[in-house]
């Protein structure tokens, strides 16, 4: 057998991809097709670089239900702000010998030195322009070890443009020894807890009436230390205190009902659907051209009983199946391929076998036989490369119905939990609220990039088809 | 004609014996979750179990199980839900027809959309009506018809309700609450929430039939028989729809029957977003709660609407195809 890579083959292969080629650039749709699909596979490829958030972790970068950015060109929506995010830092020049710091994390270090109050401020002074906000939320973490005979508290204070200060924040740490301790503190001005200790009522909501006035707001973080005997000592660490407003307009999207980036999501979406229509495709047009090319070589009782099988299959309500052995078999991509795959080779095995019908009578493949060639000589060499490329375009024109399926699955629930996909967007807007709030900004990009990525894939399939496939060239 | 219509039924009830006994396996052999886990606990005791297994009959040996499950089936005897005790077979009878109402009229509006522009697109190849036939073909291999909802959902409804105070089309259920009592204004409240529902289904399905429907009625078209009625002097209209359109309805009627499993898996969807309160719905719920009566009774129902209509593509294609209507075999 000479070998596919010998200077021949190479030129006659270079000759007919160049043939083909020429063939489908006069297509037009399929030209669309194949840059909205590059287009796809590029956003794909750079998503980490094209979007700064996790899509899976989804931490909350604005408020819930943000527009996105651009709509602040409509002057209904031109107040609105994006998120405003402040650290919190300590002033050097008070400094004193047992604090530390390096960026945003400061150190308290000291043992038995002194019996005098320590205290450590870290504030940051910011004006603020915008309209009264929704809501805000603070956070910082502290870490003690070694501690001994020592008390020490934290207060968080808002001093308004007029002077008035409130105190938000209020954590009194008891003498401890040798224990470590640490905490993750997050206030958001939503929790009830939040307005009573500032007391405000049941209905009402702090945040607007804080920030109610435009100017110079501080935020002061006072971190107080007591040694209570000579013996004390202590090591606190304290970092990452910062200030939220979230913004109510962000990024390219918006944002979800948790305030979660939702271009991000978008964007690693693309992934999903291209693995999964790719793969389902691949796996169902391989078992589709074997079912074919053996059923419709050898005919007899395999290809009865196989040909039966296939309809039966194609009775069969496969989207309640689908559902049904997801859900009992585990709701992993893995999964969700195979199955796909399961319910999607019938029509190419029909196609591919009525094919390999007609082809087995031609003269070239009566001379292989006469010649003594063995049957799978003859499958490999003259009848798999003559039915190929009816099958790459019908492999083509498969992946909608993959990319379909999975968005499908994922919407009513049925998806991998573990990867973003857009069908799962549409799943979370749908029950998350999306359509009370009117956020078309969460329903509208993922169909509209299931619609066009299936499209492009539809387009290169039909130019595809129109090219390879010899009935319907003749009746152009 | 009888013998090819007996040959088609046998095939139909084996089919769905196969589709019966697949159900069977998957749930009660190769399942990876016993089928009462939706209602047992963790913190049950062993004895529990096997008193709950004992009530539901799975202490029994296979084939015995095997033997009765396929015995209540097709005596319409689907056991009880799970999770409201209820007899499946009682609430089946009531959320059955909701699910036909919505698949008969979403079949018959797709076609009456469908079937006439294939048409108009064959008689007028190259005009504006072709391209749109092509054009909404192709569309419908690539937009979900869910996304289609989910659109006229927002702005029919939502949008329309933030604009005006009132929805267009009500975006869920079947009936207003309460239920209107005078026979006509009860159908016309029916019609009125089916309307959204229906038209998106239309919208999203009809494509594929027009554009089935102009490829075969090309071919049809091109064929001697048309050619001589052309020099009849028949009128275009005459020699489209009597001569043309008549032999492409075998192929039609069997494109509808294989567009069925698509129309209900799009109908379950549809049930799903606009809280239609049919059996895919219904289905989809007792997935999630691992309710396994109600899930095996609206799988093996699907399977029989499928058969039915296969079954009565079967029957038109022999009352249409002159071959098996005088009794020649296939």
């Amino acid at each position: 057998m000479a070998s596919i890579f010998s200077k021949e083959k190479r030129i006659i292969y270079a000759r007919r991809i160049t043939g083909f080629w020429d063939e489908f650039k006069r297509k037009r749709i399929g030209l669309v097709g194949v840059s909205v699909l590059i287009f796809f596979v590029a956003l794909a490829i750079f998503a980490p670089w094209l979007t700064p958030y996790d899509p899976v972790a989804k931490k909350r970068v604005a408020d819930d239900f943000a527009m996105p950015e651009w709509m602040t060109i409509f002057p209904a929506y031109k107040d609105l702000p994006t998120t405003i995010e402040h650290s919190l830092y300590w002033d050097m020049e008070q400094g004193l010998e047992f604090i530390h710091s390096w960026g945003k994390v400061v150190t308290v270090k000291y043992k038995a030195r002194t019996t005098d109050t320590i205290t450590v401020e870290l504030s940051t002074t910011f004006s603020y322009s915008e309209i009264p906000p929704r809501s805000f939320y603070f956070m910082f973490e502290w870490k003690a070890e070694d501690v001994v005979s020592t008390e020490y508290s934290v207060r968080i204070r808002l001093y308004t443009p007029e002077g008035e200060n409130q105190t938000m924040y209020l954590m009194w740490q008891l003498p401890r020894t040798q224990q470590d301790k640490g905490a993750h503190v997050d206030v958001e001005s939503v929790e009830p807890f939040f307005r009573d200790m500032l007391g405000f009522g049941m209905e009402e909501n702090p945040a607007p009436v804080m920030f109610s006035r435009k100017g110079e707001y501080t935020l002061l973080l006072r971190m107080q230390f007591k040694p209570l005997s000579a013996s004390a000592s202590c090591g606190v660490e304290l970092k990452n205190a910062r200030f939220v407003i979230p913004g109510r307009v962000h990024g390219v999207l918006g944002c979800d009902d948790t305030g979660a980036d939702l271009f991000s999501q978008l964007i690693y979406g693309t992934r999903i659907s291209l693995l999964i229509g790719i793969l389902c495709a691949i796996a169902g047009a391989s078992i589709g051209i074997l079912v074919g090319v053996i059923t419709g070589y050898f005919g007899g009782i395999i290809d009865e009983v196989m040909m039966r099988l296939v309809d039966i299959l194609l009775c069969l309500p496969f989207l309640p199946l689908l559902l049904t052995l997801v859900f009992l078999y585990g709701k992993s991509i893995f999964y969700i391929v195979v199955f796909i795959a399961i319910f999607g080779w019938q029509g190419l095995a029909r196609m591919i076998r009525s094919q390999v019908l007609s082809l087995r009578e031609t003269s070239f493949i009566e001379c292989a036989r006469a010649v003594g060639a063995s049957r799978f000589y003859i499958i490999m060499r003259h009848i798999v490369p003559n039915v190929l490329p009816v099958a790459f375009a019908s492999l083509i024109l498969s992946v909608p119905g993959a990319i379909l399926f999975e968005a499908a699955l994922s919407f009513l629930g049925f998806g991998d939990p573990r990867v973003p996909t857009w069908g799962k967007m549409l799943h979370h807007a749908y029950g998350f609220g999306a359509f009370t709030r009117l956020a078309w900004w969460w329903i509208i990009p993922p169909g509209l990039c299931i619609t066009t990525l299936c499209l492009a894939f539809v387009f290169m399939g039909h130019s595809l088809d129109e090219v390879v496939n010899p009935r319907l060239r003749r009746r152009r | 004609m009888r013998g090819y219509l007996i040959q088609r039924a046998v095939i139909s009830v084996l089919i769905l014996w196969i589709i019966a006994s697949a159900n069977f396996v998957i749930f009660q052999v190769v399942s990876p979750i016993t089928p009462i886990s939706g209602i047992v606990d963790p913190s049950f005791s062993p004895e529990m179990k096997e008193a709950l297994m004992d009530l539901y009959g799975l202490m029994e040996p296979l084939h015995i199980r095997y033997i009765k499950y396929i015995r209540n089936l097709f005596t319409w005897n689907f056991g009880f839900s799970f999770q409201t005790m209820a007899s499946v077979a009682e609430e089946m009878s009531w959320r059955l027809p909701s699910t036909i109402l919505l698949l008969g009229s979403a079949m018959v509006a797709t076609i009456l959309v469908g079937i006439p522009i294939g048409i108009l697109a064959a008689s007028r190849r190259g005009s504006k009506i072709d391209v749109f036939a092509i054009g909404s073909g192709l569309l419908t291999w690539g937009v979900p018809v869910f996304f289609i909802q989910l659109l006229f959902m927002l702005f029919f409804s939502y949008y329309a309700y933030m604009a005006w105070g009132f929805k267009i089309f009500p975006s869920s259920s079947l009936y207003s609450t309460p239920p209107p009592t005078a026979p006509l204004a009860y159908m016309a409240d029916i019609a009125w929430h089916l309307a959204m529902p229906v038209m998106t289904l239309v919208i999203g399905g009809f494509g594929s039939w027009a554009l089935y429907t102009r490829n075969v009625m090309l071919e049809s078209l091109t064929q001697d028989y048309v050619v001589t009625a052309r020099a009849k002097g028949l009128s275009e209209r005459t020699v489209l729809y009597r001569h043309a359109f008549r032999s492409t309805l075998p192929p039609v009627v069997t494109m509808i029957a294989l567009g069925v499993p698509g129309i209900i898996s799009g109908a379950m969807i549809t049930e799903w977003i606009f809280s239609l309160p049919g059996i895919g719905r219904w289905y989809l719920n007792a997935l999630l709660a691992a309710d396994y009566p109600v899930v095996q009774a609206v799988l093996f129902i699907y399977a029989v609407l499928m058969i039915l209509a296969n079954l009565i593509a079967d029957l038109l294609y022999g009352v249409l195809d002159p071959r098996i209507r005088v009794g020649a075999r296939r």
